[in-house]
């Protein structure tokens, strides 16, 4: 602070710190009468005071500006990133006790919206993330992402110091450089200061962009994703007059249409997407629904439908015109229908409002208009679709990327303060944003990562991540979670919230800002309600409300009609592996196999066999892409069921700043993406007649005739006439419990999250691309896929294989010195310190399920941060075999509580990683010895079968067949 | 002057008390040397960093470690067998080629022993598998083949190198005599034990050397066929099968026969020993190879058959590895292992060195090969299609096969250098029986 | 004649000559007699009445021990000592350690064998009065010879040198016993 400023400006702040919101401002009013006051805010900003006589407002602005910024210095992160044990701090935490690990709920924001989750924290610090079970878009189910961001905490490339023009600087330097900045902006009232950041669910920063707006009512605020859904947007203001959001309960729908996009894993509420429509398979009282998937590109919700109709995205207009007019809504075009397009709105029409139809948000207005019209039309709005008012909601004024660039060109932008995000690396090709950025006389980023925005900006803050730092999210229906840290920031930063706090002379204490927004959303008893939004992690009764409809159908003509040009259509889609490149730096998700290609370490142009043929491509070969003049290199991927005539291209990738993991892997699809068409373009292809390794980890579509994956019709027993194999070994006693596991391939979407959920739980290593293209990955648990039919639009099976533990274990017998062996409840045990590494256990498993550390894979730069692993899973030597464990920490914890309890173990008591984030519950674990446990009453059922039965392994792990009702007439 | 028992020893005996030692002895030591060395380098380099500097993967859990270990111990098993069948039918070859028959098994089963204890994931703790009271209370556990084939190298080795040291007795004794420096008298001397050609030591001695000598038949096809239920008792659909061991004790046969072959061949041109080893006993031995190698053929046609009997995944398995990717390794083996010795049909081929270099060279190389095929192209076919890698050798496993190649040879020259490499006492004996009928 | 004597060796050319000297000494009624050649002469073995018949038992009966630990062992440690469920298999998997067994039943008997030949022979003992004799290094080469042990009760220095002249040797010399 000042050298003689008489205004202990610190002992003020303590005081207002006591003080929230409204009541903040009352005592800053208070304040400003003290004479001292005004001494203070004379020596602060002489040329406004000498100026003129300052009324009270610029008065209370210059105020709560020099007290905001002397909360600014306060974050030096002096006592943060120390890495200083947390246990004593720790303590104070009610219910509390070193070694047993703490669980706390909050919420997760992926694209702006929130998912909640329960993390796992082993004294202080974040070990594993679960789904929270009272989140509407959790229901306990996480996604890879949300699992994957205990790593991205920890990643040692997170930026810790604010840089200007790439030289480090102390928090100090930054107060002292930032305070003249804003004090004169606030004295220009925001004049050429220029705000992007990503659109966002959180009432918290919307109530302090307002207060910003206040504050400065001439700044322009602009929003900008990657993952955009203007088309939806523009859609619905269209027909319904305004923005809306709308939820989908599959719950109710027999019949069920989607038009691209992926309802099971890009929708912000695709996990409950995924888990409403398993709930609805299982209602035994009524007929299994239809799942009809019009699509370009093979998608999750496409690979579980019982109809997949593979699609060119051009087409997708008339296809959807055709259908509204076979149902009544407006008139067909002139070209020809599509063969199928009778029999699905015969479908919707029986299925009259228990129907529904959802487009993807890469799909053009004109095509969500029409889905409007038909589902109307159907009744579906109110029974199956629920509209609500925008989760994400965009004011009027507010600018987009394209606006900022204009206004960049136009020399109209002094101060840009880019919050978030990486608009620079995920900006269209058509927008130059580094050069614009660099023409602006100040910009500054706040963001995780010394990335390619931040190297473009004066100023680089670091961000805190979302596990460190408070806040609240609103979920795809609206409900509120609040966002609470789950661990001491492991570097110093700000949080978006604090920054706007800052800006909006709020303060930086983001506890106080998020309470400030519920203080006066709730007024009295406030505080009883905080808490209990704390512990369940969601507000309760938070969901948006139903809205009226007023519509007018008949706009999709006025919307404009996409223009084909020649060439091949380019469409572009958001990672599985890395969303838009925000995880390119996670050796989780790299190394993530991706659920359709099993792609690891990189992305690929994914092509029809079709189109591979026509061009004489293969997978690896390199393609030459031309989209509006500007081209890129990639490598194409054939994937069976991909539409032709069309090129799909996944964001993310490419980067060359997002870390030691992610740099320079895969090809940057942002290079050719034009800003007027984000999603669907059109472009050229040539072949360089290049080869460009890609890596996947299975190379076999086929199910080359075996009955590895059983398709059943309903009803149908998956074991004919079910040979029981006699043995020569007599049977093996056990008493107690005898663990085992039935996986419902009726259920499994491939979603990958138990995967990852098993690597996290499991401290399993991430190898890198050169081990995996050698085939040594060491995931414990592997997602096989398979194709089946014509290559044009086959089947599609997902297949989830961990160790099986057999209770005739064909690994333990080869074992030379008894390193794997069975416990008392029939676990197949892997005994780490006695192996010596023969690897004849691998060789006689007939599953394939076991790994081996070939090198020291705990010591390499892949390696997960200690801070990371789980405390109770041995981390793996070089040189010893691993494999899936049944989760037999959690066993034993389990076990422990029980004990402590004196009581026996409750079935569903013991859930293993896998089972824990599955969306659809396809993995049931538990006690076979119990009949009335789950597991054993979905082995009961005939679908029940066992993989390789025939070898008499009598494995643990078995296999439910999955329904298709098109098998009864086949 | 064969008859005169004088000449034998004076030639034998010249070979290992002669000072001057020849320079292509010297090259070749110095070259096998190098290899010694490259070996050396490969082992501390794979204990240091591990079994991932080798190509192997999952399922690939086994490579080039394997494959040599296995055709090093067919030439051990091949090599002792044969002396053993000798002995055991007092035949005349037993005299001129048991001595180095018997080395040759020894240096062999020293090159495999290197395999099993460095091929491990970690090699420092290969003792674990030795039954000692430790720390752990465990035990090894004695269903696994692993178990089995620990016993039954440790045995070979001992076995065979007593019977080779007792047997080489009489003769230290006579280098022992013979010497001309006083070091060598010292050291051949306390080499020899004292042996002082009693009567009565020899009765014992020759009871003692047949007896055990006979006791390394069924050792040998109990060990080969341990190596084989290594593959044979996994699930692996192109390894279970029961005819695993009597492809690899076959075929291990005629790889045994071929390197004693081509050392008997070698050694008559190396070291003028021709009268030693003369026409009868090369063209014998050619013969003998030839047969092996019939067998080897049957037992290729067998395989073929018995896939088509096992019918469904073993089929398929089996005549992937014949087509598919690693089809070449499979036909190589049979060209080099079986055609190429049909070369042996022609009386001069079996007589003449380069032939006989030629074929026991290719069949040498035909039966690694063959075990390459087995284990590699074996593993490629897996009960779960989405199981599909592939494997390729790297450098330091390769550079390890080529230094336990060096280890062999360097070994084998020592031997010929400093050892008698026929068994003088017996040609006297053999002689003495001559003039007496 | 003032040392004492170890025996008297005579030498002779050829293993029948050496053949002929022992019948005749045994005829003159020598018992503690021992002929040295460079190679085995079973005959004369036989008829110095040495009898080998012990080592095949040596062999028999080590195989028989090694056999018996092995199994044993294998048994108690696997399904006495630390029993474990391996594989569902039954704690005495017999057919599994048969193999290991015969192996080592093998090697006990080799090695047995060839340690105890070692031992019934005596050896190793590098000094032996024998060595003594001038020219007795060609007996690993080619010549034969026969000593009569100087502690055979017939034994009487002159008379004997004279009974062994008789049998036309190379020569014949004394052995010195090593004080």
């Amino acid at each position: 602070m000042r050298k003689g400023a008489p205004f202990d400006l610190d002992a003020v702040r303590t005081h207002l710190a006591t003080e929230e919101g409204a009541r903040l401002w009352r005592s800053l009013e208070e304040l400003s009468d003290a004479p001292e006051v005004r001494r203070y805010i004379e020596a602060e900003f002489p040329d406004i005071v000498q100026a003129a006589s300052i009324d009270r407002r610029t008065l209370l602005r210059l105020m709560s500006a020099s007290l905001a910024l002397g909360g600014l210095a306060a974050c030096n992160g002096s006592e943060a990133g120390k890495n200083a044990p947390l246990l004593s701090q720790s303590r104070n935490m009610p219910g509390y006790t070193p070694g047993v690990p703490l669980t706390v709920a909050t919420s997760m924001p992926l694209n702006g919206y929130g998912r909640g989750v329960l993390v796992r924290t082993q004294e202080g610090r974040p070990i594993k993330v679960e789904g929270n079970p009272l989140h509407p878009a959790s229901l306990g189910a996480t996604d890879v992402f949300a699992q994957a961001e205990i790593l991205s905490l920890y990643d040692p490339d997170r930026s810790d110091t604010p840089l200007q023009n790439g030289a480090p600087r102390s928090w100090e330097e930054l107060t002292n450089f930032i305070r003249p900045v804003r004090n004169e902006l606030v004295v220009g009232e925001g004049r050429g200061l220029h705000i992007l950041m990503p659109p966002t669910s959180s009432p918290t920063l919307h109530r302090l962009m307002a207060q910003a707006r206040q504050l400065f009512p001439f700044a322009q605020w602009h929003l900008f994703s990657p993952v955009d859904d203007d088309n939806r947007r523009i859609a619905a203001t269209a027909v319904f007059g305004r923005d809306l959001d709308f939820v989908y309960d599959l719950t109710q729908a027999d019949i069920i249409v989607t038009l691209g996009g992926d309802l099971f894993a890009e929708e912000p509420g695709h996990l409950r997407y995924a888990a409403d429509y398993q709930t609805r398979r299982r209602m035994q009282d009524r007929p299994l629904p239809g799942l009809y998937a019009v699509e370009a590109r093979l998608s999750l919700v496409g690979a579980r439908a019982d109809q997949r109709i593979p699609l060119r995205p051009r087409d997708f207009e008339d296809f959807v015109q055709v259908l509204a007019a076979a149902l009544g809504v407006g008139s067909a075009p002139s070209s020809a229908p599509h063969p199928s397009v009778s029999k699905l709105a015969d479908e919707l029409r029986r299925a009259g409002a228990r129907s529904i139809v959802v487009a993807g948000r890469e799909q053009p207005a004109r095509v969500h208009a029409l889905v409007h019209a038909i589902n109307a039309r159907l009744g579906a709005f109110g029974t199956t679709i629920r509209a609500i008012d925008p989760v994400r909601p965009v004011s009027a004024d507010t600018g987009t990327l394209v606006d900022l660039a204009e206004a960049i060109e136009s020399g109209g932008v002094s101060r840009l303060v880019v919050l978030g995000g990486n608009p620079v690396y995920t900006a269209p090709a058509d927008i130059d944003l580094a050069s614009l950025v660099r023409r602006v006389p100040l910009s500054l980023h706040l963001g995780q990562h010394r990335d390619e925005t931040a190297v473009v900006c004066q100023w680089h803050i670091p961000e805190l991540h979302p596990l460190e730092s408070w806040g609240d999210l609103r979920a795809f229906d609206g409900t509120v979670g609040l966002r609470q840290p789950v661990a001491m920031p492991l570097k110093p930063g700000l949080s978006q919230e604090e920054f706007l706090g800052l800006l909006a002379g709020q303060g930086p204490d983001g506890r106080a800002l998020v309470q400030a927004t519920w203080h006066e959303a709730w007024g009295e008893g406030f505080e009883e309600r905080w808490a209990r939004s704390l512990e369940g992690g969601v507000i309760e009764g938070s969901a948006s409300p139903l809205v009226a409809l007023t519509d007018r159908f008949d706009v999709a003509a006025e919307l404009e009609a996409r223009t084909n040009s020649a060439g091949i259509d380019v469409v572009f889609a958001p990672d599985p592996s890395v969303w838009d490149g925000s995880y390119a730096n996670n050796g989780w998700l790299q190394e993530l196999p991706k659920p359709l290609t099993k792609l690891v370490w990189g992305n690929a142009a994914l092509i029809a066999p079709e189109t591979a043929a026509i061009f004489g491509l293969s997978s690896g070969d390199a393609i030459d892409l031309t989209v509006e003049g500007r081209a890129i290199r990639a490598p194409v991927w054939i994937l069976p069921g991909h539409a032709p005539g069309a090129v799909t291209l996944t964001l993310g990738y490419g980067r060359q700043r997002a870390g030691r993991i992610g740099n320079g892997i895969g090809f940057d699809a942002y290079a050719v993406r034009p800003s007027r068409q984000p999603w669907i373009a059109s472009g050229e292809i040539r072949k360089p007649g290049e080869r460009i390794p890609l890596i996947s980890t299975q190379q076999h579509h086929s199910l080359q005739g075996r009955d590895i994956v059983r398709v059943v019709a309903p009803g149908q027993s998956a074991v004919g006439e079910s040979p029981e194999h006699s043995s020569l070994y007599p049977e093996w006693p056990y008493e107690g419990h005898a663990w085992g596991m039935a996986i419902d391939l009726d259920a499994c979407i491939g979603c990958n999250a138990c995967v990852i959920a098993c690597q996290a739980e499991n401290n399993i290593a991430v190898v890198g691309p050169e081990e995996v293209a050698k085939g040594r990955e060491m995931h414990w648990l592997r997602v096989d896929r398979y194709h089946a039919g014509d290559p044009a639009n086959p089947g599609t099976y997902f297949q989830p294989v961990p160790c099986m533990h057999c209770e005739k274990a064909p690994c333990e017998v080869v074992c030379p010195v008894n390193a794997t062996v069975h416990s008392s409840e029939g676990l197949n045990d892997m005994v780490y310190n006695r192996c010596i590494g023969t690897r004849t256990c691998s060789n006689n498993c007939p599953y394939k399920v076991r790994r081996f550390n070939f090198l020291d894979y705990q010591g390499t730069d892949y390696t997960a941060s200690p801070d990371a692993m789980n405390p109770q899973v041995t981390v793996r030597d070089r040189g010893v075999m691993e494999k899936c464990t049944y989760c037999v920490q959690r066993i034993g914890a389990a076990r422990a509580d029980a004990r402590v309890e004196d009581r026996p173990l409750r079935d569903g008591e013991v859930t293993t990683a896998c089972q824990q984030s599955c969306p659809t519950q396809a993995i049931v674990f538990g006690d076979v010895n119990d009949p009335g446990s789950a597991v054993s009453r979905l082995k009961q059922s005939p679908r029940n079968y066992a993989l390789l039965g025939n070898l008499n392994t009598k494995p643990r792990t078995t296999y439910l067949a999955r329904v298709e009702p098109s098998r009864e007439n086949g | 002057m064969s008859s005169e028992p004088q000449a034998v020893t004076s030639t034998v005996a010249e070979v290992p008390l002669s000072r001057r030692f020849g320079l292509i002895w010297w090259i070749a030591l110095v070259v096998s040397g190098a290899f010694v060395l490259l070996l050396g380098y490969t082992l501390v380099s794979v204990t240091i960093l591990g079994v991932g500097v080798w190509g192997v993967n999952i399922p690939f859990v086994w490579g080039f470690d394997l494959i040599n270990y296995a055709w090093w111990i067919g030439i051990a098993n091949g090599a002792s067998l044969f002396a053993a069948i000798l002995v055991l039918r007092r035949h005349d070859l037993r005299t001129s080629v048991n001595r180095f028959a018997e080395g040759v098994a020894l240096f062999a089963v020293i090159c495999a022993g290197i395999f099993p204890i460095f091929h491990l994931g970690r090699p420092w703790l290969f003792y674990w598998t030795f039954p000692y009271p430790a720390t752990f209370q465990v035990w090894p556990q004695f269903r696994s083949t692993l178990t089995w084939d620990f016993w039954a190298i440790s045995t070979h080795a001992i076995v065979t190198s007593l019977l080779w040291y007792v047997g080489l007795i009489p003769d230290l004794a006579t280098l022992r005599d013979r010497a001309r420096s006083k070091t060598a008298k010292r050291l051949y001397g306390v080499f020899a034990l004292g042996w002082r050609g009693s009567v009565r030591h020899w009765a014992y001695h020759q009871r003692a050397y047949r007896l055990v000598a006979i006791l390394v038949l069924p050792l040998i096809l109990i060990m080969q066929s341990t190596v084989a239920f290594e593959f044979a008792v996994t699930l692996v659909p192109d390894w279970h099968e029961t005819r695993q061991p009597l492809h690899f004790v076959a075929t291990g046969l005629a790889q045994g026969l071929s390197i004693v072959l081509l050392v008997a061949v070698l050694l008559r041109w190396g070291l003028r020993l021709g009268h030693y080893i003369d026409e009868e006993d090369v063209d014998l031995l050619g013969k003998l190879v030839l047969a092996s190698a019939l067998v080897s053929g049957y037992l290729y046609l067998d395989e073929i058959a018995s896939a088509l009997l096992a019918g469904g995944l073993a089929q398929d398995a089996t005549f992937k590895r014949i087509t598919g990717d690693y089809a070449g390794l499979y036909w190589t083996a049979i060209v080099y292992s079986i055609l190429i010795p049909q070369l042996f049909w022609l009386k001069a081929a079996r007589q003449s060195t380069i032939a006989g270099i030629f074929v026991g060279v290719s069949i040498g190389t035909g039966i690694w090969f063959d075990r390459y095929s087995i284990i590699v192209g074996g593993l490629q076919t897996d009960y779960l299609p989405s199981i599909s890698r592939t494997y390729s050798p790297t450098l330091p496993e390769t550079g390890l096969f080529l230094g336990t190649v060096g280890l062999f040879a360097a070994l084998l020259l020592l031997f010929v250098r400093f050892l008698p490499v026929v068994s003088m006492f017996e040609i006297r004996h053999d002689e003495h029986e001559e003039n007496s009928s | 004649m003032t040392h004492p004597l170890y025996g008297l060796m005579a030498e002779f050319r050829s293993p029948d000559a050496l053949m002929d000297a022992v019948k005749a000494a045994k005829r003159a009624g020598f018992t503690r007699l021992d002929a040295f050649s460079p190679f085995p002469l079973s005959d004369l073995a036989e008829e110095l009445g040495v009898r080998t018949t012990v080592i095949p038992w040596i062999a028999f009966a080590a195989a028989l021990i090694g056999a018996v630990i092995q199994y044993g062992s294998q048994y108690w440690m696997n399904a006495v000592d630390y029993p474990l469920n391996v594989g569902g298999r039954p704690l005495d998997s017999w057919p599994a350690f048969v193999p290991a067994t015969l192996i080592v039943a093998i090697l006990w008997a080799g090695a047995a064998t060839l340690i105890g030949l070692l031992l019934i022979l005596r050896l190793p003992r590098l000094h032996h009065p024998v060595f003594a004799v001038h020219g007795f290094e060609r007996v690993s080469n080619d010549r034969f010879f026969l000593c009569i042990l100087s502690d055979d009760p017939l034994f009487e220095p002159a008379a004997t040198r004279n009974f062994l002249n008789a049998l036309s040797p190379e020569n014949v010399r004394e052995v010195p016993a090593c004080g």
